[in-house]
């Protein structure tokens, strides 16, 4: 491997030995352990999140708006679970994803989905939650909620292809 | 049971689904979806039966299924093609089981819970006292499914194919 000169890998490898991360990681059930707290917070987030996205683009009408995003906060705390244990995965094999076009992939729709929320929150979310319950909420909420499922949904299919191809040089464009 | 896991696993289906550069890796992500929609889509209803977001109406929200049924048919099929790349590495396994007992459990209670309170909320009546355990339990068992299935490519013994 070539020294990187923006990111010291072999200090984010030294952290990991040092710290115990990689020791646990790499015995026989640290890693999937940490596999399924991820895709348990991960399907925590789909249920709070991403059933609250189909909710603005018109699915289960019936259901008041501002009383299904009270559960948002119980996806919040699915995204952390996939933060934490992403961050062990990380700590772990950082070569494995820093360069790995599927990791990069998956960071930016990451990024586009917060992106997407602080939108949300400043454009749209006090008009959505005076919607009524069997109303289709405004236009821009439908378009806020396609993207946000987008995005989640694009991050799990990057997940898989960081596990089956590392890196996937003959479909990424810009390796 | 070691044949027929052979002969499925010499079909040229069986091979291609292995060998492919883009096939077996194109079901796991349908398979990933399904359960995301699925799951997902369990869970929401669970936390609303344990008493979270107790301001919507409840039985609104049996108009998520047909996002859990969108999820089952695509992790099902994908499921089955699964299966038919590696039979003996997952019938062998007894986690594997495990899986399908936790995740048929939590959609036989998605059925109790459609079946028996949804009607309640409905006539607007009041839950009876083990709908929130009800709901507790339900989003235990979907979490525990996940689970076996990501420590299935750990725990397996047998594997006649690479």
């Amino acid at each position: 491997m070539q020294p990187d000169h923006l990111i010291d890998v072999f200090a984010i490898e030294k952290f990991g030995i040092d710290t115990g991360i990689f020791g646990f990681m790499n015995s026989k059930w640290g890693w999937p352990t940490a596999e399924s707290i991820h895709f348990i917070g991960l399907n925590m987030l789909m249920a709070a999140v991403g059933m609250f996205d189909l909710r603005m683009m018109g699915v289960a009408k019936g259901i008041r708006m501002s009383a299904l995003h009270r559960l948002v906060p119980f996806g919040v705390v699915g995204w952390l679970m996939c933060v934490g244990t992403g961050f062990l995965f990380f700590v772990s094999a950082p070569g494995q994803y820093l360069y790995n076009p599927a990791w990069q992939t998956k960071m930016a729709l990451m990024a586009v989905a917060g992106c997407n929320m602080a939108l949300f929150y400043a454009t749209t979310a006090n008009a959505v939650h005076t919607v009524g319950p069997d109303d289709l909420p405004p236009t821009r909420a439908r378009l806020i909620g396609f993207v946000s499922l987008a995005c989640w949904l694009g991050v799990i299919i990057c997940g898989r292809l960081i596990t089956f191809f590392r890196p996937p040089y003959h479909w990424c464009v810009w390796c | 049971m070691t044949d027929i896991f052979a002969w499925i696993e010499q079909t040229p289906f069986s091979i291609w689904l292995r060998e492919d550069l883009y096939a077996f890796f194109v079901v796991l992500i349908f398979h990933s979806l399904g359960m995301a929609f699925l799951v997902g889509g369990g869970m929401v209803i669970c936390l609303r039966v344990a008493g979270l977001a107790s301001g919507a109406r409840l039985e609104k929200f049996r108009g998520f299924f047909p996002v859990m049924w969108i999820g089952l048919v695509m992790a099902v099929c994908s499921g089955v093609l699964l299966l038919w790349s590696y039979p003996a590495k997952a019938l062998t396994n007894p986690v594997f089981a495990l899986k399908f007992i936790l995740l048929i459990s939590a959609g036989v209670m998605m059925g109790v819970i459609a079946k028996r309170l949804f009607p309640l909320a409905e006539r607007g009546e009041a839950l009876p006292g083990w709908a929130r355990w009800a709901g507790i339990g339900t989003f235990v068992l979907w979490a525990a499914g996940v689970t076996a299935g990501k420590f299935l490519p750990y725990t397996h013994h047998v594997l006649m194919v690479s």
